[in-house]
């Protein structure tokens, strides 16, 4: 497993990276609000064919890339799927994309290209933005419900990521060409520039090809799976483990790793732990574990998990407890107990934990009992 | 109606959109993600809400989360620098296609001041709906996309088909007032 060369790329890796992000939307003409307004009265399809054959080609050098052992998809920063909040997101968005006719990062190219109305937009982004981060508490449930990191379509659907990108492939096989005709259409040219010879393009038959093999080429997506087991089953030796070891995995996007809160009755703004799929002690023994995953389970003491971890061992999966529950992980990641300075041995420990408490949201405490933050779920920042 | 772009001295989309699936790509390759654009407002935001009140900026968690923690600070996180490179790259690219324009670029007849207005509204509508939706065009659509993530595949279908009716919109409400 080669890639990602890095887990935690300076930032100034960044910078080649938008130049050329930016300089390609400037060169395609999605600086130009004109060229987005036109997409969204079906007259020009830049948008269209860039975004499909942008995911298309992307998603074939990733897949492949993951299939052949080269890439390590768990060490991917993953979007985030939160069914409701994202429909609502989406609406917003879409709204907002008509009447700017400018989308966050076009709204930059057009600025630094010299507009004004690029300039207001990011304003208004900045504005947006602003009110949202400051009422997402209050926007409970409207703002987040159930964000989950790993929700695939391929998951979701109960199908092989390879035959999702055989179909995603297809469709923008068909739709790219499909997109001149109606383009024509609408521009009402004569019919004859109208008819775009139907032939296969050099791109389009290698995009053809990698995406119908994919389909072909079995349900595991990952040749990460053989390699990493014996580091999974080396972690899972034990029965337990502590809050701060699990908080390590989290950060460092431990492979296969899955976290279940086995308590019962919880509701959608109770926090869990960042990653964590509620699966209720009564529903374990119908779990299906997968080879190589590290299961593990907490609950608000150790009890109802221990009782979890006896079922699945029953059926010989083995799986993790975290020692002392909730309330171990609240005394170290979400608010560590700030130690009395004599207590040397004390402060190093609690120096040594601090950044990792503070990536979790984390906050130190005085002396009190420690309060919960029902949105403290760190955000990987994706985009 | 202006020309396709294409017409207008643009690339050709479908090979620009090989070149940009290819950065999307390199960039997972190299640096474990992929594109993004609005998790710099997110985080400009908060470092905005830091710098002028820590401690309110403490007592908001999701605040909190996006505070940027890099050395560096804000110049040190990895969207923001991204986004500033957005901008000298497309800068660099308008140069050298004589493509810097200054002004506002009005969209089909209507006034500056309409333009501007639109544009006001609409980043403020994007920047909240980017937060909900966890990412926008870039992060959510392109990225999660490549990524079949299952929130992207929403995102993408809902919203434009909401950017298509509200173009659609805009395009009555013009007709009858001309």
């Amino acid at each position: 497993m080669i890639a990602p060369l890095f887990d935690a790329p300076s930032g100034l890796l960044a910078i080649p990276v938008g130049v050329a992000f930016g300089a390609t939307l400037e060169r395609v003409g999605l600086g130009s609000a004109r060229t987005i307004a036109d997409q969204l009265n079906a007259r020009d399809f830049t948008v269209l064919k860039v975004m499909f054959s942008a995911i298309v080609t992307a998603m074939l050098g990733i897949f492949w890339a993951s299939r052949l052992g080269w890439l390590d998809l768990a060490r991917v920063a993953m979007p985030t799927t939160d069914i409701v909040p994202q429909l609502i997101g989406a609406v917003l968005f879409g709204a907002g994309f008509a009447l700017a006719s400018l989308c966050p990062g076009t709204a930059c190219v057009s600025a630094a290209t010299g507009t004004r109305d690029g300039l207001v937009t990011i304003g208004g982004l900045f504005a947006g933005t602003l009110l949202t981060s400051l009422l997402w508490t209050e926007l409970g449930t409207l703002a987040e419900r159930a964000p989950a990191e790993n929700a695939t379509l391929a998951t979701d659907l109960g199908i092989s990521p390879g035959l999702v990108i055989a179909i995603i492939t297809l469709v923008a096989l068909i739709v790219i060409p499909l997109s001149d005709r109606i383009a024509a259409h609408r521009r009402s040219e004569r019919p004859s520039a109208a008819r775009v010879p139907l032939r296969l393009s050099p791109l389009a038959a290698v995009a053809l090809a990698l995406g119908t093999l994919a389909a072909a080429s079995g349900k595991v997506p990952t040749g990460a799976a053989a390699t990493q087991r014996t580091v999974a089953d080396a972690d899972a030796a034990a029965d337990h483990v502590d809050a701060l070891v699990l908080a390590q995995w989290i950060r460092d996007r431990k492979p296969q790793l899955r976290i279940i809160d086995v308590r019962a009755g919880l509701a959608a703004d109770d926090y869990r732990i960042p990653g964590a799929v509620d699966i209720p002690l009564q529903r374990i023994p119908q779990l299906d574990a997968h080879a190589g995953e590290t299961i593990v389970l907490y609950a608000d003491g150790s009890g109802q998990a221990a009782q979890a971890w006896t079922l699945l061992h029953a059926r010989g999966v083995n799986a993790v407890v975290l020692r002392d529950g909730m309330a171990a992980w609240e005394d170290n990641i979400l608010a560590p107990r700030v130690p009395d300075p004599s207590d040397t041995a004390a402060v190093r420990r609690f120096d040594q934990t601090r950044e990792l408490s503070a990536w979790f949201g984390g906050r130190p405490s005085h002396g009190a009992a420690a309060t919960v933050p029902n949105q403290g779920t760190r955000r990987r920042k994706t985009c | 109606m202006t020309a396709p772009a294409e017409a207008r001295g643009y690339a050709n989309p479908v090979v620009a959109g090989v070149c940009l699936g290819l950065l999307l790509f390199a960039s997972v390759l190299i640096a474990g993600r992929g594109l993004s654009a609005s998790g710099a407002f997110a985080t400009s935001a908060a470092a905005a809400v830091n710098a002028v009140a820590p401690k309110a900026a403490v007592a908001r968690p999701y605040i909190a989360s996006w505070i940027p923690t890099e050395k560096g600070g804000l110049f040190g996180d990895w969207v923001v620098l991204e986004l500033l490179g957005v901008a000298a790259g497309a800068w660099l690219s308008a140069r050298l296609a004589g493509r810097l324009h200054k002004g506002v670029e009005r969209i089909a007849g209507e006034s500056s001041r309409s333009r501007l207005l639109q544009a006001l509204a609409g980043g403020s509508l994007m920047g909240a709906g980017a937060r909900l939706a966890h990412g926008c065009t870039s992060g959510l659509a392109l990225t999660g996309g490549a990524l079949l993530a299952t929130g992207a595949w929403l995102f993408i279908p809902v919203a434009f088909a909401t950017a298509f009716f509200v173009a659609w919109i805009r395009g009555r409400l013009a007709m009858a007032a001309s």
